[in-house]
């Protein structure tokens, strides 16, 4: 690829130049996967009413504008920014927690959104001058930074200690899943129903606030996480080296940790538990493009957004007529995409 | 022209006294101070004190100026020390470890001069072959040596180098220690090496320092240090020292001393 005697600095270039193009071609890929998700639905539009009606709305009857502006659009790009916010999430907790098992919801974030959501579905709580439908996403969400500021004081507490924080965590994860369990106990039959539904994660039930409100959330964090790309990158050669060169790693952990639970606290709140893709996003990143987070961070976003809107477009393609839950379908649809891409770098290596 | 003086170090893990007013010989110029003492000796808590990364009792200057003094970056642009474990085997590549440590560091370089001091400290370690090689595709060794070019890459007056050969083969030990030294005639500074050989460390420091439970044994040039007594009481072994060519000490372990030997 490169001449050889090429200089280190033109060798190092070229890589990361070729970088670059897999992170725009996953860009690329983003868009193509929105028109996709856009276009499937029952309701039966052409896909060239779709780039008309995005272009010039009022080119459309009025049926399928309400269609795609007020149905569609909000669906497809929560899971956009809920895929971003994931994959960005995952990336910064594996790499600042050292370990590829970790993700957000290693964290407890998830778990608590779900007992946050279990408490608003069994108690039904009326909240002044809340309409009850925004009361359990508000629930998930309080509950979700309720974990987030307890993961804080422990990194605080533990001075950053990573082994102490993943404990921590986990410990976490279990006292919420069994207080969850413990109101499903108590709860109607009914309301179990809407509890597992909720768990199993759902993009139809958001609208245009909360694309806002998850895509101002993700767009005020990137920044930082961006700012943060190379200390990152020299945190993968282990945390012992990062301090020996003068890092202070207990202060850049919680930095990294206030991130990622924002991040999460908003992504699952609204469209629940879609656990999967803050894993394996910043994993097929990896495979992809490598350990430089100047294009990882991007690029685990960027995969992330890329497979929530895949299982956006298959729940409803693949059974015409039946919204499968998106959540079932990002394992289904992950799963496969990772393997194949371990499999290739076995045979490469 | 560096001076490195370290007094009346202690340290503590919780009310555990770990290292008890350590006092190391004042280092300047070109010499080479090796710490030599077993497991759990403090030698490693020691090196941590030394580099700023734990907190003690006791004054450690570089030219009279403490780390207070310096403030946070001036002390780590003068002294870079070298963990013990080399780094991680992820997929990321040596160049990418020293790359985002300049910019992370925000070294004042164009990003051609930082390729070519990347470059250089690469040939000097013999990696210049592996330099876009991931890390997990490198032996323990190997990745022993990127940890010592990230410690060159500021180009410190003090190198700290905490056990900086455990896991090299003999060629490659007394490769990076003959570099060592060959930088020290080049461009001054000190060195500071904990060791566990100690035909290695009689070898290439001027002076050594033993510890024993925290505690300065002995201090002094190797041939002060390394006798048969002191050897018993800190590592439990019966010795016979000799003498090679250069004067310097060579040490013959005979057999393990029991508990009522060395008492």
């Amino acid at each position: 690829m490169t001449e050889i005697g090429a200089t280190l600095y033109q060798r190092f270039g070229s890589i990361h130049k070729r970088r670059l193009v897999t992170v725009s071609a996953l860009a690329v890929g983003v868009v193509v996967m929105l028109g996709l998700d856009l276009w499937a639905g029952p309701a039966g539009l052409a896909f060239s009413d779709i780039v008309l009606g995005l272009i010039d709305p009022q080119q459309l009857e009025l049926r399928h504008r309400i269609i795609l502006w007020d149905v569609r659009l909000p669906d497809a790009l929560i899971a956009l920014v809920v895929g971003a916010a994931l994959g960005l999430a995952g990336i910064e907790t594996q790499t600042i927690l050292d370990n590829p098992l970790a993700s957000p919801f290693t964290l407890g974030v998830s778990s608590a959104a779900v007992l946050g959501a279990s408490l608003a579905i069994v108690v039904v709580p009326v909240v002044p001058f809340f309409a009850e439908a925004a009361v359990l996403p508000m629930m998930a969400l309080l509950f979700a930074l309720g974990s987030g500021v307890l993961i804080l004081m422990i990194v605080r507490w533990s001075n950053g200690a990573r082994e102490t924080v993943v404990l921590f965590g986990i410990a976490l994860v279990f006292l919420c899943n069994a207080l969850t369990a413990g109101l499903q106990y108590i709860a109607s039959a009914e309301a179990v129903q809407q509890i597992v539904f909720w768990t199993i994660g759902n993009l139809t039930r958001a609208g245009w606030p909360e694309v806002a409100m998850v895509g101002a959330c993700f767009v005020c964090v990137l920044p930082f996480s961006l700012r943060h790309v190379w200390v990152m990158t020299l945190l993968r050669g282990g945390e012992a080296h990062a301090r020996s060169m003068g890092i202070n790693v207990a202060r850049l952990r919680l930095w990294v940790i206030l991130r990622v639970s924002l991040l999460a606290a908003f992504a699952v709140c609204f469209v629940g538990a879609i656990g999967f893709i803050g894993l394996v996003g910043p994993h097929i990143a990896r495979l992809i493009l490598g350990e430089d987070h100047r294009m990882l961070v991007p690029g685990s976003a960027l995969c992330g957004a890329l497979i929530l809107s895949c299982a956006s477009f298959l729940s409803k393609a693949l059974i015409p007529g039946v919204i499968i839950p998106v959540g079932i379908l990002t394992a289904v649809v992950g799963v496969p995409v990772f393997l194949g891409l371990l499999s290739g770098r076995r045979r490469m290596a | 022209m560096t001076r490195f003086t370290a007094r009346g170090i202690s340290a503590f893990y919780g009310r555990k006294h770990v290292l008890d007013r350590v006092d190391l010989p004042d280092l300047t110029d070109n010499q080479v101070l090796g710490l030599l003492g077993p497991n759990a000796s403090g030698k490693s808590t020691l090196m941590r004190c030394l580099s700023g990364e734990k907190t003690t009792e006791g004054r450690i200057a570089i030219d009279g100026e403490t780390r207070a003094n310096m403030g946070h970056d001036g002390w780590h642009h003068r002294l870079a020390s070298m963990p013990q474990s080399p780094p991680n085997p992820s997929a990321l590549l040596p160049t990418e470890l020293m790359w985002s440590t300049a910019r992370a560091l925000d070294l004042d370089l164009s990003d051609q001069e930082l390729g070519r001091q990347i470059e250089d400290i690469f040939k000097r370690l013999g990696l210049a072959e592996l330099a876009l090689a991931p890390l997990h595709t490198l032996s323990g060794g190997k990745r022993q040596l990127v940890g010592l070019a990230l410690a060159l890459m500021r180009d410190p007056d003090v190198l700290l180098l905490d056990e900086p050969t455990s896991a090299l083969d003999l060629h490659w030990r007394m490769v990076v220690l003959d570099l060592v030294r060959e930088r020290l005639a080049e461009r001054g500074g000190v060195v500071i090496a904990a060791l566990h050989d100690l035909d290695l460390a009689a070898r290439y420091c001027d002076l050594i320092v033993l510890l024993h439970r925290g505690k300065i044994i002995a201090s002094g040039t190797p041939s002060e240090v390394l006798t048969p007594a002191n050897l018993a009481r800190v590592y439990r072994v019966e010795t016979r020292v000799t003498a090679d060519e250069d004067g310097r000490p060579i040490v013959h372990v005979i057999r393990p001393l029991r508990d009522f030997e060395t008492a």
